[in-house]
């Protein structure tokens, strides 16, 4: 390869701008080597602007891209030897399936057997090798999307970039390709993974790290586990799963929440300052227990598995996820709920995620 | 893409550093490759509109002065030609518009078998010179044409009642026939838009057709129609070939006038004056055209 | 509505094109036919002079078309790299042929070749030169209409992929645009063969194009030989129209 990538990705306080308007606001990030790294975000969150940032097709106002350790900020995007996926696959479409996937070896001058063993290797890997004499609109969107890895792999990039490329799948689909996406980079540890989504479950099924982004910042930055067990923010918090916010008030060791005295870690929280109480549905039990919250049944939903129960608190509404109830109580009944009180955490208070 | 800012997200700031550094250093590449062809076009196109205002200013007679324009705009020539040239082009634009109008109006709604097959005769139509229909027409009303031929043959009289096709109305009737198609073809892309459950509805309400056509379907084509009209009309106001071949020695057109000045009467000053006022008034209405027809496709 | 349509389009389009066609078979037409079939007229119309003035537009046209493709093309892709404004001016400066009248391009490029440093007066070129000129704008347009709907993404994607401008621009962006360009060389040739008014001010006696011959003919009176050389013309055209849309099918088909 002409460019060995290995090493990463690095944002070094990474700004871009268009007419003023600034997409990207001052991005530090650093993608491991091998790892595997979600943007995550609405749209409009910057998450693709630092993706493009990445390729070469926007050219930061400031700060720097690292790829490795080689400085690529001024670089035109067919010198950065990076591997890209597009949510709408740009295929040739005038040219076959093998093709299109030699297209990046060809560009490069690789000698012409070994344009042939790559590019079969990369459509075996993909499992088009069946298709190699197809036209792109031969194809299902699945498949033009196996092709459009495919073409970038072929290329052996050391860093592999993928914007939103399963959102024009269906659902079905898309759950299949997740797990093949995962077989994938299993087959290619050193590939370094930039994954742009606006969908929590692919973030959180193939990421190591996720880096959550709303209004051209990073909001947080974390492996799954971390992010969902101890977000740093109530937006965070929200993004990735589903998420009870509470205005709460820091007691001495715990919170109220109006009158009702809860029982959480307050950590560094002073006293007397408002903040954000968040439990996730999941972990909110029906009935008696500790940090225990009375109020009415609003809204039951059963979910096959499960129910979900909307309950109204002294004015904020709960939600909670329980085991199927084989007898669920009635809308405007009293109903009782508790959560552990190490299942909660107390996010500083902030403009709360709904009022995005 | 989702990369798009959200308005009003951030305030805008850091404006000394908004063009990012690279821009500068890399804008003078862009303007290199436009070079070579700007440099064609303006060998051989704009330099020599360049020495045609030039010699206009230039008499026969030396040195550098308006005479020929006082010479040309006094003269009778060219009032007359000026004059037949806008009113045909003007006349013709409207005849062009409102036949234009009722073809394309049939062809979009009544549905009949051969429809595309008529989009496509109308593409081939625009594909020759225009010359050809006034060579038709030559066939059909001239003098021992086809239809003085059928009437002589009926009523024995010597000679037949159609001879127009040497005045400006023979002219106008060959610009119709060559220029509809120009005012069909934005119309009938601006039709397929028109979204017939509407029309429908106000037919099932029991709107007539007239009432439909006055109140949905004009509308919706008005903005078609003016550009397609405006291309005619500067199209008709360049005309050549179809004033020339009616042979009409009494039809003088701008085009026809700077063609008999240069070459039949070598007057080259004179030919370049009327050149300037015939390039001044179609400039400007082509200037026109493309601002309306950008209106009517935003 | 049907019979109205009937009315108003058979005989103002479909006509004139039937009568040349009949004409060109005929002797005499005094009639509500024509009379005297013959085809003599296109025994002549495709022998000395009126072959030579077949090959000579087919050359002229040919010629045109390409020069004026490849500046036209040249042009608008040099004007899609280019800045809002920037491009706005150029791409008004390649319209601009379109809005001045074509005998006034034939006068202006009288004018200006038929004096030295470049003499091309009474040479084919000022007739080339002239056709180019007229027809590069129709290639800049069609061109520059293609270039804005084609998808950035297939050039993006090419460069990522490690390809330099100049090898996307020949391997992904001339290939899409393919369809296009055969269908703006169609228009430019279509447009060259019929070219009459530039052509009346500029053409050497040894290099007479079909139009100029069929005006020569009808002037003279020998109208039925002039509509055999007009259909001629219409047979060529419509002949290179339809090997240019076979190409342009097969291009968008790929």
């Amino acid at each position: 390869m002409a460019h060995p990538t290995t090493g990463g990705i690095r944002f070094d306080h990474v700004t871009v701008a268009y007419d003023g308007n600034v997409v990207l606001d001052a991005l530090d990030l650093t993608v491991a080597p091998g790892e595997v790294m979600a943007l995550l975000g609405p749209s409009g969150s910057g998450k693709t602007t630092a993706l493009r940032a990445v390729a070469g097709f926007v050219r930061p106002a400031s700060g720097r891209v690292f790829l490795g350790d080689r400085d690529v900020t001024g670089l035109p995007p067919h010198r950065r030897g990076i591997g890209m996926v597009v949510q709408q696959y740009a295929l040739f479409p005038h040219m076959r399936v093998e093709e299109n996937v030699a297209f990046g070896l060809r560009a490069r001058r690789v000698p012409r057997a070994e344009v042939r063993t790559r590019v079969a290797e990369a459509l075996e890997m993909t499992g088009m090798g069946a298709y190699a004499r197809r036209h792109p609109r031969e194809l299902s969107g699945g498949q033009q999307q196996r092709v459009a890895i495919a073409r970038a792999l072929a290329i052996r990039p050391g860093v592999l970039l993928l914007d939103e490329p399963l959102s024009a799948l269906d659902a079905r689909l898309r759950s299949g390709m997740l797990a093949e996406l995962a077989r994938l980079h299993r087959e290619l540890p050193d590939v370094t993974i930039l994954y742009v989504t606006h969908d929590q479950v692919e973030a959180l099924t193939l990421a190591d790290r996720i880096a959550v982004m709303d209004k051209a910042r990073l909001r947080a930055c974390g492996t799954p586990r971390e992010l969902y067990r101890a977000p740093a923010n109530a937006f965070t918090a929200s993004f990735v799963g589903n998420a009870n916010l509470l205005p709460v008030t820091v007691g001495r060791d715990g919170a109220l929440l109006g009158e009702t005295e809860l029982k959480v870690d307050t950590g560094s929280a002073v006293p007397g300052a408002s903040a954000t109480l968040c439990v996730r549905p999941h972990l909110v039990g029906l009935g008696d227990g500790p940090n225990r919250l009375t109020g009415t049944l609003a809204e039951l939903q059963w979910r096959g598995a499960t129910h979900r129960l909307y309950v109204d608190v002294a004015g904020h509404r709960v939600m909670a996820d329980v085991r199927e109830l084989k007898a669920p109580p009635g809308h405007g009944e009293p109903v009782s709920l508790h959560f552990a009180p190490g299942d909660a955490v107390l996010l500083p208070a902030e403009v709360s995620a709904d009022d995005r | 893409m989702t990369g798009e800012p959200a308005p009003g997200a951030v305030a805008p700031r850091r404006s000394e550093d908004r063009q990012p550094g690279g821009r500068a250093r890399g804008a003078w590449r862009p303007c290199l490759w436009a070079l070579p062809p700007v440099a064609l076009l303006a060998l051989f196109f704009l330099h020599p509109l360049a020495l045609v205002v030039q010699q206009s200013f230039r008499p026969d007679t030396g040195g550098t002065s308006l005479r020929p324009y006082a010479d040309v705009l006094a003269s009778t020539a060219f009032r007359e030609a000026l004059w037949t040239t806008v009113w045909l082009a003007l006349a013709a634009t409207a005849g062009c518009l409102v036949l234009g109008f009722l073809l394309a109006l049939v062809i979009a709604f009544v549905p009949f078998p051969g429809a595309r097959a008529v989009a496509r005769f109308v593409d081939v139509f625009l594909s020759f010179p225009s010359f050809l229909v006034t060579l038709a027409l030559l066939f059909v009303y001239g003098s021992v044409g086809m239809a003085n031929g059928a009437w002589t043959g009926v009523t024995g009289a010597a000679e037949g009642p159609f001879r127009f096709l040497t005045t400006p109305w023979g002219v106008l009737l060959a610009e119709i026939t060559y220029f509809t198609p120009f005012v069909m073809r934005p119309l009938l892309a601006a039709f397929s838009q028109l979204d017939t459950a509407q029309i429908e509805a106000a037919g099932s309400l029991g709107a007539r057709a007239p009432r439909i056509v006055r109140r949905i379907v004009l509308p919706e084509a008005l903005p078609a129609l003016a550009a397609g009209g405006s291309l005619v009309l500067v199209l008709c106001l360049n005309e050549f070939g179809i004033v020339l071949f009616t042979g009409a020695k009494g039809v003088t057109t701008l085009p026809t006038l700077v063609y008999g000045k240069a070459i039949l009467e070598s007057d080259y000053p004179g030919a370049c004056v009327v050149a300037v006022v015939n390039v001044l008034i179609s400039v400007g209405l082509y200037g026109l055209y493309r601002v309306v027809s950008r209106r009517a496709r935003a | 509505m049907w019979a109205l349509f009937l009315l108003l389009f058979l005989p103002l389009f479909a006509l004139p094109l039937l009568v040349v066609l009949g004409a060109s078979f005929a002797t005499n037409w005094s009639g509500v036919l024509p009379s005297g079939p013959t085809t003599a007229h296109y025994a002549a119309a495709t022998r000395g002079e009126a072959l030579q003035a077949l090959t000579t537009s087919l050359v002229t046209a040919v010629a045109a078309s390409l020069l004026a493709l490849t500046a036209g093309t040249w042009a608008a892709l040099a004007a899609a790299e280019l800045g809002k404004r920037r491009r706005k001016a150029l791409d008004a400066l390649f319209v601009l042929p379109l809005a001045v009248p074509s005998v006034v391009v034939g006068l202006a490029t009288l004018v200006a070749f038929s004096q030295p440093p470049m003499l091309l007066n009474g040479t084919r070129w000022i007739v080339i030169v002239a056709h180019t000129v007229l027809v590069t704008a129709f290639a800049h347009q069609s061109v520059s209409a293609a270039l804005t709907r084609l998808d950035p993404g297939y050039a993006q994607a090419a460069a990522s992929l490690g390809a330099s401008p100049a090898y996307v621009l020949w391997r992904v962006r001339l290939p899409l645009l393919l369809p296009s360009l055969t269908a703006a060389a169609g228009l430019c040739f279509a447009l060259s063969m019929g070219e009459l008014s530039a052509t009346m001010m500029l053409y050497p006696p040894d290099w007479t194009p079909l139009p100029v011959l069929i005006y020569a003919a009808t002037d003279r009176g020998a109208l039925f030989t002039g509509s055999a050389v007009a259909v001629v013309l219409m047979t060529a055209t419509l002949l290179v129209l339809l090997a240019v849309s076979r190409i342009r099918t097969r291009a968008s088909y790929r």
